[in-house]
């Protein structure tokens, strides 16, 4: 009985969050940035849930690569971990003892970011280099230096975002590790039973503003967006996807806002996934929460290049060791 | 540029940006040779977009020719066409009417404002930020709807012929009233906007400091217009010009040749022509608008100058039996353009793809047959 | 109606290319999807810059020499089912650019858009009006919602 439980738990929580999440980015262009622009906006279900549907039915092209089949699986690979990321929350998963602890999300999260430098040095796109015109001419400047692709430029991006992008949220995950004295997420979790939400604190209030800058920074969302910013690389290591990979692309996206929120409410409120909980409604309202933020934020930004990334997320990690000495005391 | 800097700079990669692109809007091909992301040295290459005006204009009759030029750019339209009039008529002598001068000069200043908001919205898109784009796009409807009243189209109006304005572009009070309103409803979002820019951080820092171009470079170079103003010389074709002698208008300057003063420069520019449409408005002096009386004759090559919203447009022509002969024409983005390369250097690439658009390019106007003169 | 025209109704890519030309339609078509008056994407027109991610493919200016092989590439690029949309006298037959050298194809301008690549829908005027583009887009629409 209690494995029937557990087993409806897990695969009903795991589909509920996906259809909410394919709702997220309508809701994020129309409630919000077509309300901030001034404009009507696309209905909600048409960039999340239509899109993907329709780019099922369109050909699937072989893209140009050196490696075709590695670089079309990664998407499914990304959303793959994504699902382990949100399968490791659910309580009925603790049972798995370190899996289910800080280490193994900062493991997945961290394997999510590389996606992106293995996406970028894979495509070969035809709007940079592939592009037809007569460049190397008589009396062209510098005739023999090496070219270089658009996505192995958003590649060596996402290698520095690597080194120092990531900084802001793990030092969010850490406040949490702090006040709980734990790793493990079923402690986290019993240490709010008791005391309260640790956002409620002043660690916890200093962590979440950290968690919030790092969360935009993950899903590359505007003032982040180097990596794929629309003025010099254009899509980046996204170029060269079509038909249903391109799918898989959205629904990822959609996806990781989703379970980065989630993420966001066990470890700072102290509500784990579980829809046979009541309580999962306020995860719910987490995660419509979150991407409204962050949506609000985007509109009103423009592209950081790196003179104002790294001030802004140095000052940001400095907030979340201010706020990891907050918990210790 | 020196031989100097050519022995110490290592290039590593190049980095090619297609005649398709998303920040360009016309297409040209940018090569930005780096070095782990810093821009060391550019070249930009125009003539994609050259479809041969001049040779279609030898020996068409003037009108027909007038009305070609029109088609050259879509976004400096109505300034092609008034100067290409005023070459024919500087040669043969036609007296404009008052009232037909007047109309010459809001529609040019119409344009300006179209210009330099258009200019404005692809600048914030180049920067990233949409939602500016996007109100600027709406500030610039208002414009947009004023053309479309009175030359009747909403691009390529068409207002200038020889001898004065097209019958249909007469301003008469509802239009005039028009008019008044659009100015008053500019001027009012484009302070709330202004405001609103200066006052954002993120967007100061991004543009502050960044493609600065000093004022002895941009003489040397031969730059013209907003993107001289910018760093500071003061020289404005307008204070030369019989058309704008009745009017009352400061030459603004911005002192710092970067980003900011280029698009300062431009909102400044905008009140600038809002306050010369208003005394237009205001002095309209009565009587017709178009001079049909004049005669043709034989003229050689006749030249003229005239401020653009890009800088110092160059027209001449020669008439021959009615037709037009040997057509020179020299747009100020040809200079700018190629300044424009040296100002990306040393700077990121997003920040190179900004320092590009800083200067206005329109390489539609630009692409003509081309011989360089040494002086 | 079947879930795959259902749904390729529900969200159409549109891709932009500039062939040369004066610029006019170009201005006018961004001002159609981004410019708050006009909004293409109440109608759930999406703007990309990607070929590998449009539907349809919206083509201004008269081809010129240079802008031939990088529209074959383009078009080359898109999956199907595709559509493609020629904006502009300009696009339609060359424009005023029609007699120079002689006709066009000529030396500088390859011809209009359709010696070069199938079109499906022709949206006329000098430069075109922005309710005609969108009008233009959602007549090539019915092409794309039943194709295989």
């Amino acid at each position: 009985m209690d494995l029937i439980y557990s087993l409806i738990a897990v695969i009903g929580t795991l589909v509920v969050s996906f259809i909410v999440s394919l709702f997220l980015p309508g809701i994020e262009r129309k409630f919000i940035h077509a309300r901030i622009q001034q404009r009507v906006g696309p209905p909600i279900t048409s960039p999340g849930i239509m899109a993907p549907i329709k780019f099922f039915f369109k050909q699937t092209i072989t893209p140009e690569s050196p490696m075709p089949r590695l670089y079309n699986a990664l998407p499914l690979i990304s959303l793959i971990i994504i699902v382990i990321l949100l399968l490791f929350l659910i309580p009925q998963m603790y049972f798995l003892g370190a899996l289910a602890s800080i280490i193994a999300i900062i493991g997945l999260l961290k394997v999510e970011e590389i996606m992106y430098m293995f996406m970028g040095s894979l495509s070969r796109s035809v709007l940079s280099v592939r592009m037809p015109f007569p460049d190397r001419a008589k009396g062209a400047a510098h005739p023999e230096t090496p070219r270089s692709f658009f996505e192995d430029l958003s590649s060596l991006r996402a290698f520095r975002l690597i080194a120092f992008g990531s900084f802001p949220i793990y030092i969010a995950l850490f406040v949490s590790v702090a006040m709980a004295g734990s790793i493990y997420l079923s402690d986290i979790i019993a240490y709010q039973q008791i005391h309260g939400p640790i956002l409620f604190t002043v660690a916890g209030a200093l962590g979440a503003i950290v968690f919030f800058i790092g969360y935009m920074i993950l899903l590359n969302e505007y003032p982040f967006s180097i990596l794929k910013g629309k003025p010099d690389v254009v899509e980046g290591p996204y170029l060269e996807y079509a038909a249903k990979y391109r799918a898989y692309v959205y629904m990822t996206r959609g996806f990781l806002m989703f379970t980065l929120a989630t993420l966001f409410a066990t470890l700072f409120l102290g509500i784990a996934p579980n829809i046979l909980n009541p309580s999962f409604i306020i995860t719910l309202i987490v995660a419509l929460i979150f991407p409204m933020l962050m949506a609000v934020m985007s509109a009103f930004s423009p592209i950081f290049t790196y003179k104002q990334f790294y001030p802004t997320v140095a000052a940001v990690s400095i907030v979340g060791v201010l706020a990891i000495v907050a918990a210790f005391l | 540029m020196d031989d100097k800097k050519e022995n110490r700079t290592v290039i590593e990669a190049e980095v090619p940006m297609g005649t398709v692109h998303p920040a360009a809007l016309e297409p040209y091909r940018l090569r930005l040779f780096v070095e782990d992301e810093i821009v060391r040295d550019a070249e930009m290459t125009v003539g994609v977009n050259h479809r041969g005006v001049e040779r279609i204009m030898e020996g068409l009759p003037v009108e027909k020719a007038n009305s070609l030029t029109e088609k050259i750019c879509g976004i400096c339209s109505n300034i092609h066409i008034w100067n290409s009039c005023r070459v024919a008529e500087t040669a043969l002598g036609i007296e404009l009417p008052e009232r037909a001068m007047y109309i010459r000069v809001i529609m040019g200043e119409l344009e300006r404002l179209h210009s330099h908001l258009l200019y404005l919205a692809h600048g914030c898109e180049v920067l990233g930020h949409e939602t500016f784009s996007m109100r600027l796009f709406y500030i610039r409807e208002t414009v947009m709807d004023l053309l479309g009243m009175i030359g009747g189209n909403r691009v390529q109006y068409g207002s200038a012929v020889l001898g004065g304005v097209r019958p249909r572009c007469e301003l008469d009070q509802m239009r005039i009233q028009k008019i008044t309103e659009g100015m008053d409803l500019i001027e009012e979002k484009l302070t709330a906007f202004a405001d609103r820019f200066v006052s954002d951080p993120m967007v100061m820092s991004r543009i502050t400091g960044v493609g600065v171009t000093s004022a002895e470079d941009a003489l040397r170079l031969a730059c013209s217009g907003p993107t001289l103003r910018a760093t500071g010389v003061k020289s404005d074709l307008r204070t030369g010009m019989f058309e704008y002698d009745p009017f009352e208008f400061d030459v603004i300057t911005q002192e710092d040749g970067d980003v900011k003063s280029q698009l300062l420069m431009r909102v400044f520019e905008n009140f600038e022509a809002v306050k010369i449409i208003r005394q237009a408005i205001r002095d309209l002096p009565d009587g017709p608008i178009t001079n049909r009386s004049w005669e043709m004759k034989d003229v050689p090559i006749t030249k003229s100058y005239i401020e653009a919203p890009r800088g110092t447009l160059y027209h001449s022509y020669a008439l021959e039996d009615g037709r037009v002969r040997n057509s020179v024409i020299r747009t100020p983005s040809m200079a700018n353009i190629g300044a424009m390369q040296y100002s990306a250097i040393g700077h990121h690439i997003t920040d190179a793809q900004l320092c590009i658009v800083q200067c206005d390019p329109c390489f539609t106007c630009t692409d003509r047959a081309i011989q360089i003169i040494k002086i | 109606m079947s879930l795959k025209s259902y749904s390729r109704g529900r969200a159409v890519h549109v891709m932009l290319v500039y062939t040369g030309g004066c610029n006019g339609c170009d201005i006018e078509i961004v001002n159609c999807i981004l410019s708050p008056k006009f909004d293409a994407e109440q109608y759930k027109v999406f703007l990309t810059w990607n070929p590998r991610e449009a539907d349809v493919l919206v083509v201004t200016g008269p081809v010129t020499k240079h802008n031939e092989q990088p529209l074959r590439e383009i078009y080359k690029a898109i999956p199907e089912p595709k559509a493609v949309v020629a904006a502009g006298a300009c696009a339609l037959m060359g424009g005023v650019y029609k007699n120079c050298y002689g006709d066009i194809p000529s030396e500088e301008i390859a011809g209009p858009v359709d010696k070069i690549i199938p079109v499906d829908a022709k949206v006329p005027g000098c430069a075109v009006r922005p309710q005609d583009v969108v009008a233009g887009l959602v007549s090539a629409l019915p092409l794309l919602l039943d194709a295989d």
